[in-house]
């Protein structure tokens, strides 16, 4: 057993001597094409990596998984994982996620950000299924380790459409709230942001109605617990929530993470209307309103991230993916000047890993799968593309 | 004035190959499941391996097939048997089955949501057994789905034979392919009948399979029903003629 490792070592060393790691663990995928032997000796190590640090991932940490403490999770990410992959992470009882170029490259990014400068607007866009919200997760992950404020909206395109009960704003009649989506977002900013909520204070008084109002000075947390208590003001505290957030943002307390998911939805249209059933423009919906000031890049202090998506976005055909087809001309304009990263299918190599993950956690069933013929198969019927993998794993 | 036509029809047709002809090949019997390929037509076969085998490779047998294969006909292959590793013909009969109106997609889609669904449970039961009964637990949705459909075939059946103006249920055996079809007949019958209105297909039939699997549940009780009642009319036996 030990002599086949050797050899292998060796072997590997010959071809790439740059890309073995330190450690324990055997090297990168090479091993996965070279010999199966080494998945039955160090089952976790081709897939896997130990680094759980987001802050120390690095171009040779590319295409590994690295796991996230479940604890970590229920904090972080409330509200923010896609269904199909919260899912997977109930069967396998572990949350790992595939460290990849477009989030390492990210993470460069945020790393020597200067927090003087205005806050730089980040755009991850790509085809369906390609990794965008998991690598948006993954810098949130990193946000949070790095002890970051946290706006995340996990879907923007949830705001636009569905809603039941649409209120007519009390504090600007021509906009509507809507309490429920609201309410549930402050829940979930409360979960993930419960430090910070003591110690920012308000620096202006605001009026609920006649009989309620909050004092300058007093904390973030009684306007959440307003907003989550008095659902009808919900729609407000989120508005007084984004205001106060931004303008602190710049004194040096705190660094905010904007990151909204399907960000298309803010310069879209809705499928809600009015009792007379005319429909009602984005805009005119008051958290809609509020996010459009946040995402703009007129405030200093931390970094803004954002996903485009076709998938639940409304009146946009299935193959539009491009920032242009997406934001439209409206929205491409506001969000203009950024920085748009895109996200692809997976490379042979990132592939391979994510098999060999699906391998050692033995969800790879069928006894065809673990043959080069099945591999070969699944990688022609998936075109790399993550989702579609995943799915087709799945009954397999 | 059809008649003369339909003799026309047959005429021309006789010399276009392939088209079945007028004449009954056996006279005195009508066929009545016909198919539009006359008898030399070959069903096709679809292996990589066969295929992929270098010339120098082949034996006498296979080198004779493979030229007389260049002469004769091949019947077309139906568009969901191909040449993946993944497929299993005994899951494309019963996505066949849970067709309806030729919806094949929908029918697959609810296959590959059963297969999945039966997986997790699976992996849900093994992550909370003990060590020990890990080894017990079964993953594999394929496995699983074999075993279930071969737990509900039934070993003999009954039909009904008319004797002295009266039909009597005869106890009769079975052919494999009889079998196999009563099993995935009654699977589907039901979980499409006794289900609650609001419960999906891959839900009811991933718990049907897994009962199945463990030889408990209704359609393993419908398979004892009917060798209950064979054994109750075996008098009847010698009704049978064949």
């Amino acid at each position: 057993m030990l002599k086949g490792v050797a050899s292998l070592v060796s072997r590997v060393r010959k071809l790439d001597p740059g890309h073995l790691r330190l450690g324990t663990q055997a090297p990168q995928s090479l091993a996965a094409q070279l010999d199966n032997q080494v998945s039955f000796e160090s089952p976790r190590a081709i897939s896997c990596t130990n680094e759980n640090d987001p802050a120390k991932h690095e171009e040779k940490h590319e295409g590994l998984h690295y796991n996230l403490p479940l604890q970590d999770v229920k904090t972080v990410f409330p509200h923010g994982l896609p269904p199909r992959y919260a899912m997977q992470m109930k069967t396998f009882n572990e949350a790992c996620l595939m460290v990849r170029k477009p989030a390492l490259e990210l993470l460069h990014y945020l790393k020597n950000t200067n927090f003087a400068h205005p806050a730089i607007r980040y755009v991850l866009y790509g085809e369906k299924g390609t990794g965008k919200t998991l690598s948006l997760c993954h810098i949130i992950h990193f946000c949070a380790k790095q002890d970051w404020l946290i706006l995340h909206i996990p879907d923007a395109h949830l705001w636009v459409k569905n809603c039941r009960d649409l209120l007519q704003s009390t504090y600007n009649k021509q906009r509507f709230d809507q309490p429920l989506e609201a309410s549930v977002w402050l829940k979930n900013f409360k979960t993930t942001n419960e430090r910070f909520l003591s110690q920012i204070k308000i620096q202006e008084k605001y009026v609920w109605n006649k009989r309620e109002s909050i004092e300058k000075g007093s904390s973030l947390g009684e306007v959440v617990e307003q907003g989550i208590t008095r659902v009808r003001n919900a729609t407000d505290a989120v508005g007084i929530v984004l205001k106060e957030l931004k303008r602190q943002s710049s004194l040096g307390i705190f660094r905010l993470l904007v990151a909204v998911d399907g960000v298309n939805a803010l310069w879209g249209r809705t499928t809600l209307k009015r009792e007379d059933k005319s429909p009602i423009a984005p805009e005119e919906l008051a958290l809609i309103h509020n996010l459009r000031k946040m995402v703009r890049n007129d405030w200093n202090g931390g970094a803004i991230v954002l996903t485009l998506s076709q998938t639940g976005s409304l009146f946009k055909p299935r193959n539009a993916c491009l920032p242009q087809e997406l934001l439209g001309k409206e929205g491409f304009d506001a969000l203009d000047p950024f920085i748009p990263i895109q996200v692809a299918n997976y490379s042979p190599k990132e592939f391979e890993s994510c098999i060999q993950y699906y391998m050692e956690n033995s969800w790879l069933q069928h006894e065809k799968a673990h043959t080069e013929e099945g591999k070969k198969e699944l990688l022609f019927l998936s075109n790399g593309n993550p989702g579609q993998l995943e799915r087709l794993c799945a009954y397999l | 004035m059809a008649a003369p036509l339909v003799k026309a029809l047959l005429r021309c047709s006789d010399l276009t190959l392939g088209v079945r002809s007028a004449a009954l090949r056996f006279p005195g019997l009508t066929q009545v499941r016909w198919s539009r390929y006359s008898a030399e037509f070959r069903d096709p076969l679809i292996d990589k391996e066969y295929y992929r085998k270098p010339l120098a490779e082949l034996t006498e047998e296979e080198k004779f097939d493979r030229e007389l294969k260049k002469t004769q006909p091949i019947k077309a292959a139906p568009s969901a048997h191909t040449s993946s590793v993944f497929e299993d013909p005994v899951i494309s009969k019963f996505i066949n089955m849970m067709m309806k109106g030729g919806n094949k997609v929908l029918a697959r889609s609810l296959m590959t949501q059963t297969l999945e669904a039966v997986k997790r449970k699976q992996f849900e039961k093994f992550h909370a057994a003990a060590s020990e009964e890990q080894a017990n637990i079964e993953r594999n949705p394929y496995t699983i789905f074999h075993q279930a459909l071969k737990n509900c075939e039934p070993v003999i059946g009954l039909a009904p034979i008319l004797k002295g103006g009266r039909f009597y249920q005869v106890p009769v055996p079975l052919s494999d392919r009889r079998r196999r079809f009563l099993a995935m007949k009654w699977m589907i019958t039901e979980c499409r009948e006794k289900k609650h209105r609001r419960m999906l297909m891959p839900e009811k039939l991933s718990k049907e399979l897994l009962e199945a699997f463990h030889n408990q549940g209704p359609v393993v009780k419908r398979k004892h029903d009917l060798h209950k009642m064979a054994e109750a009319n075996r008098a009847l036996a010698h009704y049978r003629w064949w």
